[in-house]
């Protein structure tokens, strides 16, 4: 009895009386936050945090539900953010949707590594990059395009799906991307499609380019092919630890 | 005895924890000092997060877990008090900053009695907001609210806004020269010993982007551009807070 006693005194003081992950956040917003609505909760690689996912955003409560952090965290040993890394895990299912019969691809030999790009035809940030676009593949990159035309360009997704539906869309993007006009051809496209998943996974400029694990890299390295092949390297040498 | 042995285990438990927070410390601070290359770390303490210390870093908080392995960046909350933790401990270290920054080097718009509360703000001559804020200047002074302005032209050193701050600064009245600035005359050309250049540091230290950048007697920023009904507000809330969070 008097062990039972002592135990039940340690389970309080250790806090064990358990509230599941789901609960413990959902107070937590209940309180700062009430109209926040959390759609999914999973433990962190940070000690002592649940990662709360609230949208395309990721928010971490400490696991007694008292802090609330809307920040990032870097692992100190890989240098890389993990919080971009775990944001990038839960967008790799939605981006697994868009296969590469939807996208627009142009590849080495041989390639070393992938990315994904949302592009948009109307965007000089775009054109500059796939004017350098044999130096990405000759530095053993594939690159992979995704249309998304952004509506302060108007008429921009009729010249993604004029694009899509020429004959060589390979050869009518490059003639896009230099100013070409792409015309006003119309078929069966995935631009509205793409478009939609780019939103609800948060990306709403262009041109984002992700790696092949889902993390967004930054513009100053991806329009660069040198810095990106480096950057690429790193992050293969440098998998986030996973739970 | 049943007692002491449970009091024992739960010491067990709980002294090596003890032991590894002393040497934490030392190996947090050096995870910080790697990240930020560099940089100072300008404090190094426990933080409220449990397994945590906390370093600040120019006008930055990191929080750090004990083993150094892991370093968040980013606003804490506590979610029970609803208080901006992270903003409350950058509060300290700007008051800091900000309280020995003397008079002489403000442009202070005072009430004509003892003002009830102070403000500083950084301003630029060439941004609307600060100009929209200047023309409410004789509505706060009437409520009792003191505004020091320190300069902070965004383009930095060497543009016209600088140019023009330092000028206004050289006036001989310089209340007088900042009001018709802001009202959009181009002041006349002067030089003159000045801290405009200090007083841009200043504000780059204590997270100035942009302006105005408004900061109440806590050290807290709590503007942008603010009506005399909003900035009383914020005031009077500042004020009604705990010292200590």
């Amino acid at each position: 009895m008097r062990y039972l006693l002592g135990f039940i005194l340690l389970l309080i003081a250790f806090n064990v009386v358990a509230a599941t992950p789901e609960e413990t956040v959902q107070t937590a917003f209940s309180k700062l936050a009430p109209q926040v609505k959390v759609d999914a909760v999973q433990e962190s690689v940070v000690p002592g945090f649940y990662e709360a996912l609230i949208g395309s955003q990721l928010i971490y409560v400490s696991k007694d539900g008292r802090f609330v952090l809307d920040g990032s965290a870097i692992d100190a040993n890989s240098q890389r953010d993990i919080t971009e890394a775990a944001r990038a895990k839960n967008r790799l299912a939605s981006l697994k949707q868009i296969g590469p019969d939807k996208r627009i691809i142009f590849a080495p030999e041989n390639p070393k590594y992938s990315v994904t790009v949302f592009t948009d035809i109307d965007c000089p940030f775009c054109r500059r990059f796939h004017q350098q676009i044999d130096a990405y593949n000759k530095a053993g990159i594939a690159v992979e395009y995704i249309f998304l035309p952004l509506d302060i360009h108007p008429g921009a997704d009729k010249k993604a799906e004029a694009v899509w539906c020429a004959i060589d869309r390979k050869l009518a993007f490059t003639a896009a991307m230099n100013g070409a006009d792409p015309g006003t051809a119309t078929c069966v496209n995935p631009v509205a499609e793409s478009t939609r998943i780019a939103h609800a996974i948060g990306i709403s400029g262009t041109p984002t380019m992700l790696a092949s694990d889902g993390s967004r890299i930054a513009p100053q390295i991806s329009l660069s092919p040198e810095k990106l092949a480096v950057e690429l390297e790193h992050i293969a040498n440098n998998p986030v630890a996973s739970r | 005895m049943k007692f002491a042995v449970i009091a024992t285990l739960a010491l067990s438990v709980f002294v090596p924890v003890a032991q590894a927070a002393d040497n934490s410390e030392a190996t947090a601070r050096a995870s910080v000092q790697k990240l930020i290359k560099d940089n100072k770390i300008e404090a190094f303490e426990k933080s409220p997060i449990p397994g945590y210390h906390q370093a600040v870093v120019g006008s930055q908080l990191l929080y750090v877990s004990d083993d150094g392995r892991y370093i968040l960046q980013g606003t804490l909350y506590d979610a029970s008090a609803k208080v901006d933790l992270t903003a409350k401990r950058l509060a300290k270290v700007n008051v800091a900053k900000l309280d020995s920054y003397p008079d002489s080097k403000r442009i202070i718009f005072a009430p004509k009695t003892k003002p009830k509360y102070k403000v500083t703000v950084f301003t630029d001559i060439d941004c609307g907001y600060c100009r929209k804020m200047h023309s409410h200047i004789d509505e706060y002074n009437a409520r009792g609210i003191e505004v020091d302005y320190l300069f902070f032209p965004r383009s930095g050193p060497g543009t016209p806004s600088f140019a023009k701050a330092v000028s206004v600064w050289c006036a001989k009245d310089k209340r007088k020269a900042l009001t018709e600035a802001k009202a959009g005359a181009t002041p006349a050309p002067l030089q003159c010993d000045n801290p405009i250049a200090e007083e841009y540091q200043l504000g780059i230290s204590v997270g100035v982007d942009g302006t105005p950048a408004v900061f109440a007697p806590d050290g807290s920023r709590i503007g942008g551009y603010l009506t005399p009904d909003q900035l009383q507000a914020q005031l009077e809330r500042v004020a009604a807070e705990k010292p200590e969070a």
